[in-house]
Formats: C-alpha cells, sequence, structure tokens
C-alpha cells in the first residue's frame, strides 16, 4: 500500500484523487485541520451511534490531508496501517456530509455497496502504473471518478443512506503536497504549469547546437546588415565635413587641421570598427574560406564578392592612413616648438589623405548598394549549415590523394 | 554529444573575447592617455587571442572524428583558422611590444615609422581575417555531424587503418 510519503518522493507534488465539492468544503471549513477526529464526542442515542460508526471510518480516511498525520502517535499510524485499503479512497460514497445522515436514519448496514468496492478494487490496480504515468494523469478528470445516480443507488444503500444524494463531480482544487503538508490547489493551473513544463522541455530537446549556431550566424548577418549602411553613411558624412572645412580648393587647410584634429582618431577608430565588421559579414556572405566558391563568386561577378573585395580595398586604404591620422591628432600650429607640421607642409600630407578618404567613403558606398541590392544572398549559410553531407567525401578524396 | 547549453556558453564566451579584441584594435590608440593603461588593454588582448585558440583547441578535441584519430582531417578542414590564429598571436604580440617599447617614455608623442606603420597594417587585417575565419569555426563546430558516427568516417578510419 502506497504511503504518502512514497508517493510524495516518486512524483511530487502528489496531488490526492478527486474528492467533491461538498466534503472539500467539510473539511477546510468545518473542522479544524488540527483537530483529532478520534476526540469527537460520541452521539448521545442509538442513532446517533450507528451514524457515527458509518461517518468515522471516512473521517478517518480522510487523515493523510490533515497537516498532522505526520506528527502523529506510533500507535495511530499502526490503526491506520490495519485500515483497510479502501478506506483510504473512498471518498465518493462514504463521504457524503453528515447532515444527510441524520436525514436518513431508517437503516441500520453501514457496509457500502458492491458497485463502490468493485470500482475501488479497480482504483487499486490504477495504482500499479509507473508513477510517471500516473503523476500527469492524476490531476485530470478521469470517467471512472465520477459515479452516476445508477450506480449508487443499489437497494441496500438506500435503505441506509437513501440520500447519499450528489453524484461526485469533479471539483476546481485538489490537494498537493507541499512541504509536508497538504494544500488546496487550483486544477486547471496544476494542469497547466505540467503542460507547460511538457512543452518546454520538446522546445528544448529539440534546439540542437546548430540551430544556435544557425542563429547567431543570422543574427551576425542582421548586424552586418546594419553596419554596411551606417559605414556608408558615415563615409559619405565623414568626406563631406573634410571638404567643407578644407574649403574651395583645398584653401583653408589650417583651418580643418585646426578644427578636424580633435575628431580625426576617433573617426579613424571608428572608421576601423565599422570596416572591420562590414568585410567579416561581407566575407560571410560570399564564404571566402571556400576558395573555390569565392573565386567562383569573382568570375560571376556576384555582387556579395564585389562588395567583399571593395570592403578589403577600402579596409587596407583607411588602415594606410593611421600615420596621417595620427600626425593630425597631433596638430599644433608650425610656429610652436615641437610641430609636427612645417608651414606649407600640410598640402602635401592632407591631399593624399583627403583623396584616400573620398576612395573609401566611395568604396564602402558601391558596396552597400551592392549588398542591399540582395541582402538576403548568404552563401556561408547554404553551404555550412545545409550541404555538408556532399562536402566530406570530397575533402576525404582529396586526402588521400594528397597522402 | 556536444550539449546545446555547452554549446551556447562556449559560443558566448568565444563572441565575447573577439568582441573585445575588436574593441581594443579600434578604440587602443584613443586610450594612451597613460601607458599603463594600453598596456593592460594590450597584455589582456594577448591573453584572449590565447584563450579563444586554447577554446578552439578544446572544441576540436571533443569532435567525434578527432577522437576517431582523423586529426588530419579536422587540421586539414580549418587548418586557415590554425594558421591564423597562430599569425595573429604573433604579430599583434610584435606589434604591442614595439608600441609599448616607443611609447612607454612618452604616450603622446608621435611614434610612427614607415615599419611600425606595415605592421600595424599588417596585424589589423589579420585580425579582420582572423575575426571571420575564427567565427566561422566555432560556428561550424556546431554542427552535430562533427560528434557522430557516419558513413564517410568509417570509410576514412577503414583506409588509415588499412
Amino acid at each position: 500500500m502506497e504511503t504518502p510519503q512514497q508517493g510524495a518522493r516518486q512524483c511530487p507534488p502528489r496531488a490526492l484523487p478527486p474528492v467533491p465539492s461538498s466534503f472539500i468544503l467539510h473539511l477546510t471549513d468545518e473542522i479544524p485541520l488540527s483537530r483529532p477526529k478520534r476526540k469527537k464526542p460520541k452521539g448521545k442515542n442509538a442513532l446517533e451511534g450507528i451514524v457515527h460508526a458509518a461517518v468515522r471510518r471516512p473521517s478517518e480516511s480522510s487523515e493523510p490531508l490533515t497537516p498532522e498525520v505526520q506528527d502523529a502517535p506510533p500507535q495511530r499510524k499502526r490503526k491506520k496501517k490495519r485500515m483497510p485499503p479502501e478506506s483510504e479512497t473512498s471518498f465518493t460514497q462514504q463521504n457524503v456530509p453528515n447532515t444527510s445522515f441524520f436525514h436518513t436514519g431508517n437503516g441500520m448496514d453501514p457496509q457500502p455497496s458492491e458497485e463502490t468496492v468493485i470500482r475501488k478494487h479497480r482504483k487499486k490496480t490504477k495504482k500499479t502504473r509507473p508513477a510517471e504515468i500516473r503523476c500527469s494523469n492524476e490531476l485530470g478528470v478521469e470517467e471512472e471518478d465520477i459515479i452516476e445516480d445508477e450506480q449508487t443507488k443499489s437497494p441496500d444503500q438506500q435503505l441506509v443512506f437513501a440520500a447519499p444524494t450528489g453524484a461526485s463531480q469533479p471539483v476546481s482544487k485538489v490537494f498537493v503536497e507541499k512541504n509536508r503538508h497538504f494544500q488546496a490547489a487550483d486544477r486547471t493551473e496544476l494542469v497547466k504549469t505540467t503542460e507547460n513544463i511538457d512543452v518546454f522541455l520538446d522546445v528544448k530537446a529539440l534546439w540542437t547546437t546548430r540551430d544556435v549556431a544557425l542563429s547567431v550566424h543570422r543574427g551576425f548577418r542582421v548586424i552586418g546588415l546594419f553596419t554596411h549602411g551606417f559605414l556608408a553613411g558615415y563615409a559619405v558624412w565623414n568626406i563631406i565635413v573634410i571638404y567643407i572645412l578644407a574649403g574651395n580648393k583645398l584653401s583653408t587647410l589650417s583651418n580643418l587641421l585646426e578644427q578636424y584634429k580633435a575628431l580625426a582618431y576617433p573617426a579613424q577608430s571608428f572608421l576601423y570598427l565599422l570596416l572591420a565588421i562590414s568585410t567579416v559579414s561581407a566575407f560571410d556572405r560570399v564564404d571566402l574560406a571556400k576558395a573555390s566558391v569565392a573565386v567562383r563568386g569573382f568570375l560571376t561577378l556576384d555582387p556579395a564578392a564585389i562588395a567583399s573585395f571593395l570592403y578589403f580595398v577600402a579596409l587596407i586604404l583607411s588602415l594606410s592612413q593611421q600615420m596621417t591620422s595620427d600626425r593630425i591628432n597631433l596638430y599644433t600650429p608650425p610656429s610652436e616648438n615641437g610641430s609636427l607640421w612645417t608651414a606649407g607642409a600640410e598640402e602635401q600630407i592632407l591631399q593624399p589623405w583627403i583623396v584616400v578618404n573620398l576612395v573609401v567613403a566611395l568604396l564602402v558606398g558601391l558596396s552597400w548598394l551592392f549588398l542591399s541590392y540582395r541582402p538576403e544572398l548568404d552563401h556561408s549559410e547554404e553551404l555550412m549549415f545545409h550541404a555538408e553531407v556532399e562536402e566530406f567525401p570530397q575533402l576525404d578524396k582529396g586526402l588521400t590523394v594528397q597522402s | 554529444m556536444l550539449r546545446t547549453s555547452n554549446y551556447s556558453l562556449v559560443i558566448s564566451l568565444q563572441f565575447l573575447l573577439l568582441v573585445y579584441d575588436l574593441f581594443v584594435n579600434s578604440f587602443s590608440e584613443l586610450l594612451r592617455t597613460a601607458p599603463v593603461i594600453q598596456l593592460v588593454l594590450f597584455i589582456i588582448q594577448d591573453i584572449a587571442i590565447l584563450f579563444n585558440i586554447i577554446i578552439i583547441f578544446l572544441m576540436f578535441f571533443n569532435t567525434f572524428v578527432f577522437q576517431a584519430g582523423l586529426v588530419n582531417l579536422l587540421f586539414h578542414k580549418f587548418k586557415g583558422t590554425i594558421v591564423l590564429s597562430a599569425a595573429y598571436l604573433v604579430l599583434s604580440i610584435a606589434f604591442h611590444v614595439w608600441v609599448m617599447n616607443l611609447r612607454w617614455k612618452n604616450a603622446t608623442h608621435f611614434v610612427w615609422t614607415d615599419g611600425l606603420q606595415a605592421l600595424f597594417v599588417f596585424q589589423r587585417l589579420v585580425a579582420m581575417l582572423y575575426c571571420y575565419f575564427y567565427k566561422r569555426t566555432a560556428l561550424h563546430l556546431g554542427d552535430p555531424r562533427f560528434y557522430q558516427d557516419s558513413l564517410w568516417l568509417r570509410k576514412e578510419f577503414a583506409q588509415v587503418h588499412s
């Protein structure tokens, strides 16, 4: 026989079988949970005594529901063990409210009906199923738990309990053991949570490492797409600012140096950051790591391949201006001591720098146009995540030929 | 078999180190008010590159292909990443040593020579390539086919042992 503790160990939290709402009301509202059932005062007349004898069993059977069951003295536990197994699960027929017995005091047979016994046996066999299955099933309402009126109205029963009345109905409350106490919980919520856990576990099981890699790849592609546009705009803004500060035909270069020196190094650093991300993103699209695919892309003038090449050139050009950018950053008028700039040499240094910046702006602008023409184009994803099976045997052949 | 949670954690760590690397490459020149700041940034950057190389090798060792003894196959497939990572580590250390040596006395001093400029361009270019190849390899290693037995792997194994 399964004790509450064992049940809790198998599938915590354990829910008890469904209980009629009237009984729950009786348990929770009328009788304080801490009161021992044994100490109930006995009835004064014979009828009351019989009724009490009939009622005591069910009320004892409900003892596991009470929080006191853990702290009860050992004799009581032994007594409980000796109780017939039916008594623990018999909520449907015997657990009618006390008041109903007083209305039907014309019979003396306290035996439960045959149908009830059969049903209990069925329930008992059901309990031998694996705990996991039962754990989720217990929360639901089973047809067996609902007793129709025809079943209940056996002749014997009618004699003793003519009005045990209400058919067992599923209620919205179930008692779940939490922290060694049974607490009422909403049945629908419990069912929902278990279903959610199942769905969550299913999703987790389906989410493979390949999906993680694919989502990261796609995330980076989105970042790259944003960076392409941002870089194009930034480069155009940069060259416009430079030309405006340099004046007509580069006539005010000293003004450019004065104004732009605070901006030169941050602009250069930011340009490298954007160019690096954009180039990596463009390489991703053309799948540069596979030389054959990359060469084919260049030969067929694939937009991603052209953009990759343009970004790479722009990156080299931009990096080559690092020295000049630092020189502009450390600009002091030529008249000052220790100045890096000599009078009249500004144009010599600045003109190539301005031209390179213009070329970089044009290159990144063109690359952006090429890439934005087909923003969904991504050879890496096709080859890395979808065509791996064919790739391995070819590679193997190449290796064996080499060896 | 590689678990999804473990792989997500490793990928996050790798990307964090890559982002730090990109950040230092981009903005270390701006953070040169004191040479010590740059020195610390550079040391952490070099350690980050080293960590990334160690992580990618650990990922290689974790694959079924590697455990089946087909090390050559794996290295052939990812040789670009391995070579570039090693080259980038060497270039980074060289550039950092050179720059710190020149700037240790005066951080805001103009130190550029043609040689330093060339090394700078190479180091930054290889940094970009390293970033691309490393990212690609890390994502590629998420493919479950690297972690399970397959027909082509059995054939290859039989050829190696025959």
